[in-house]
């Protein structure tokens, strides 16, 4: 391909300064070296050189505590402003893998709810962000709420489930919850970050250590992407947990989805932007009709096209969230604009990406179902995204969610 | 509705033998197949799970002799009238228990028609070849090697390309075929095969069809080399790789019919293809309705069974009634194939029929892809889960929209057929 993505596919400059190009390229220099230059070997040595590549990353460059307060030893991007710039580093890491760009989003997702400087927990901060400013790769998940099983009533998250419970003890809380599924990453985390029921079955975080008493993790989960993080459901049986472990502010589980929406947006946009490079260098080699390059049928140009169009517009949408959460004062005052923009924009953007790929695919043919053109990989991963996304009913919990904002429902 | 029997089909078009038929390769496949599918994927290189069960399927059951006449050991298949639409029904089933199966299976029968189905039948080959189907109770498999590095669909376009851009020769040595050439991606390639149909060349670079050769080649004979299994997305039953032919001499009477019948035989497979296709994405699809059942009546949303919310009911009403639709037009698919040289129907070799079935597939491909992907978000936070199934059909049925040409070439084919377009 005769040019890059940074010429293609516009950036919107004026959200992002020096400091933050900076940690762009230097994560895209990672990519390059650490992921896509080694996708041949990645495919027979997957295990081990994910963690190798994720410990450089984590720990060399440092992402691991990038949005940590400084005063915690963090690197400091811990205020809405950098909402952009985080898009543009998960996005990069999400052109190389998108499995470790979730393991990410969830941390930085995790992070936004307690260390941004508006809503600073600074017990919660203290104790966390040692254990996060280290020579260790920490991998806190989270445990959203979903579908619940018939035949049980449950508190509910706007209409999901909530599987686990929060109960207050004399010395903190003690949680509860069977078989509840992480976003990703079960297997391995060492933090749980999991949506509660609360007081009254209002919805609240908890902040459950791996390494608690009490916690059972189930055997490992075959899916249909995301494989380089080992999910697994988890039971808590009265897990016992400090009191500054659960927040309880009100909206805080909105704030979180409305990071995490922009978040894995970001990790899709970046595995998008791959596909659209590895099709685009499969259409200027391949020829039909006994001669004519892919790109220069009007058929497949159409295709190509559209594959672009979906890349560019969802780019462009996902920036636009970012640079809405950059501005709280564009929020209202109990985050429910932010959440139900950034729960559109995320479900959008999703559908954009799996579209661009899904209409790719039919060009590549039987190579882009093959595991050698690294193609398949993200049409994987980006669907897996997709559907956990969802967390049950495809888009309508968020044509719900969009309608109560829009219309004011009251009993959807 | 309560079933996944009961998605609508034309019933005056069915077969007699329907219903005994379609009865025992189902609780053949729920016995043999379905429990372990879900290993599959892990077993696609060596096949140690997936070998055994085709043995029982194609060996034991008998289907790999199916088409075979009875007085070789068969069962006659490919000269009933009701050919297209027992492998429909076969195809089908198939492809609710696992669609690489399916395709392993029904691509075994792909170049056997070329010299079964009327007018163009050739004894000398059906004789020579039935005992390696039919005498024995493991699996034998056959191979269409079509696809070449440098053309992709550019074979299935049979109409427009006329074989030109074939690179594989066949070169006639006194009373032997000479081949060269290099094929990909040949299901049942991959050392699977014992014999190939091979679509060939007598003079490269020649649109004439009485240039295109089809001739069988079996696997085991000098200068025939076969690659490893590439590792896909799905599909682990059925395994793909390249063949290199190197001066690969055959009998001259191993050429399928001769100039000519040799092309025309060869088009009517792509119906054959396309029309199979549609069959293991419905049976695909009611597994889909299967599961997707049980998962909206036994999870919630709101407290209340998913299927019982009015936005959910919404998408997933959507998702059943396209799987009913697209099995009336998979069946009519089977139809348009059984009325072949029938007063009232069209013969196999022509634009008619091969336009209308092309097109019905490209329907039923693209509603299955956007069903499975939407019963994955149905399913939210399981959708990715091997355990649901779904997903593996997702895996699964996407090549099935991509092969044979792909989704352009369907278009084309349609624009030509219905608006006379002369020079796409």
């Amino acid at each position: 391909m005769g040019k890059n993505l940074e010429e293609l596919f516009i950036l919107p400059r004026q959200l992002v300064d020096e400091e933050t190009k900076s940690v762009v390229v230097l994560v895209r220099q990672w990519a390059e070296k650490e992921i896509l230059s080694k996708r041949m070997e990645y495919r027979e040595n997957y295990s081990t050189l994910f963690v190798e590549a994720r410990k450089k990353l984590h720990l060399t460059i440092g992402l691991q505590w990038l949005t940590l307060p400084e005063e915690y030893g963090g690197f400091g991007w811990d205020t809405h402003t950098n909402a952009p710039g985080i898009t543009g580093v998960l996005s990069e890491i999400g052109r190389a893998d998108a499995a470790i760009g979730v393991l990410l989003a969830m941390k930085y997702a995790l992070f936004a709810t307690i260390a941004m400087t508006h809503n600073l927990n600074k017990k919660l901060c203290g104790t966390l962000s040692p254990l996060y400013v280290s020579d260790e790769i920490k991998n806190p998940v989270l445990i959203l709420p979903g579908p619940g099983r018939a035949g049980q009533e449950t508190p509910l998250f706007l209409g999901r489930s909530i599987g686990a419970e929060a109960k207050a003890t004399k010395g903190g809380y003690t949680i509860s919850g069977t078989d509840l599924r992480p976003l990703s990453g079960g297997s391995m985390a060492d933090l749980f970050c999991v949506v509660c029921a609360g007081k009254k079955g209002t919805p609240c975080l908890a902040m459950v250590p791996g390494d608690a008493q009490g916690i059972r993790r189930g055997p490992s989960i075959k899916t249909t992407g995301l494989n380089a993080c080992e999910n697994a459901e988890i039971t808590f049986d009265a897990v016992a947990i400090p009191k500054e472990n659960v927040i309880d502010r009100d909206g805080v589980v909105e704030e979180l989805y409305t990071w995490l929406n922009l978040l894995l947006g970001a990790v899709s946009i970046g595995a998008g932007a791959n596909f659209f490079e590895i099709l685009a260098d499969w259409s200027e080699t391949r020829v039909i009709k006994g001669g004519i390059t892919l790109k220069e049928n009007p058929l497949c140009a159409s295709v190509l096209a559209d594959v672009a169009e979906e890349t560019a517009l969802a780019k462009i949408l996902l920036f636009d969230l970012a640079h809405l959460l950059s501005r709280p004062d564009h929020w209202d005052s109990n985050g429910r604009r932010a959440f139900t923009f950034s729960e559109m924009i995320g479900s959008r953007v999703q559908q954009a990406v799996m579209r661009a790929i899904n209409r790719g695919l039919e060009l590549m043919g039987s190579a882009g179902y093959a595991k050698e053109w690294h193609a398949e990989k993200h049409w994987r991963d980006i669907k897996t995204i997709q559907s956990l996304l969802c967390g049950v009913g495809a888009e309508a919990p968020v044509k719900m969610d969009t309608a109560r904002f829009f219309y004011n429902c009251t009993e959807i | 509705m309560k079933h996944f029997n009961d998605f609508s089909r034309p019933e005056e078009y069915i077969s007699p033998f329907d219903r005994h038929f379609r009865n025992v390769i189902r609780k053949h496949l729920e016995e043999t197949v379905m429990p372990f599918r879900r290993q599959y994927d892990e077993d696609w290189k060596d096949h140690h799970l997936i070998e055994p069960a085709f043995d029982k399927l194609m060996g034991e059951l008998g289907l790999q002799k199916s088409l075979f006449p009875q007085e070789y050991g068969g069962w006659g298949l490919a000269q009933s009238d009701y050919i297209f639409r027992m492998g429909y029904m076969l195809s089908e089933e198939l492809g609710r228990a696992d669609t690489g199966m399916a395709v392993a299976l029904c691509v075994t029968f792909w170049p056997l028609l070329v010299i079964m189905i009327d007018p163009f039948v050739n004894e000398r080959l059906i004789k020579e070849f039935a005992p390696m189907f039919c005498n024995t109770k493991k699996a034998v498999f056959a191979a269409n090697a079509m696809t070449e590095p440098q053309g992709g669909s550019d074979i299935e376009n049979l109409g427009l390309l006329g074989g030109k851009t074939i690179r594989t020769t066949a070169r006639l040595d006194g009373d032997e075929w000479v081949i060269n050439g290099h094929k990909l991606w040949p299901t049942n390639s991959g050392g699977v095969a014992k014999l190939f149909g091979v679509p060939c060349t007598t003079k490269p670079g020649s649109n004439d069809p009485d240039d295109f050769a089809f001739i069988f080649v079996p696997a085991d004979l000098p200068g025939v080399t076969q690659g490893g299994a590439y590792e896909k997305a799905g599909m682990a039953a059925d395994k793909n790789g390249d063949i290199w032919f190197e001066d690969v001499r055959v009998p001259s009477w191993y050429r399928a019919h001769g100039p000519g019948d040799d092309a025309k035989a060869f088009y009517q497979l792509i119906s054959f293809g396309q029309m199979a296709s549609c069959a293991f994405l419905t049976g695909a699809m009611m597994n889909l309705y299967e599961r997707l059942y049980e998962f909206v009546s036994t999870r919630t949303y709101n407290n209340r069974p998913l299927k019982e919310n009015d936005a959910i009911a919404g998408i997933i009403g959507r998702i059943a009634g396209d799987i009913d639709i697209c099995r009336i037009l998979g069946h009519e698919a089977a139809m348009i194939g059984d009325r072949r040289n029938k007063p009232y129907g069209k013969p196999l070799v022509s634009e008619d029929v091969v336009g209308r079935i092309r097109n019905i597939k490209d329907f039923v491909s693209d509603r299955a892809v956007e069903n499975f992907g939407k019963a994955m978000d149905v399913l939210g936070a399981y959708g990715a889960d091997r355990d649901w199934d779904i997903e593996k059909h997702w895996r699964d049925i996407k090549i099935i929209q991509l092969w044979m040409g792909g989704k352009q070439l369907c278009q084309m084919e349609a624009a030509r057929y219905f608006f006379n377009c002369e020079t796409l």
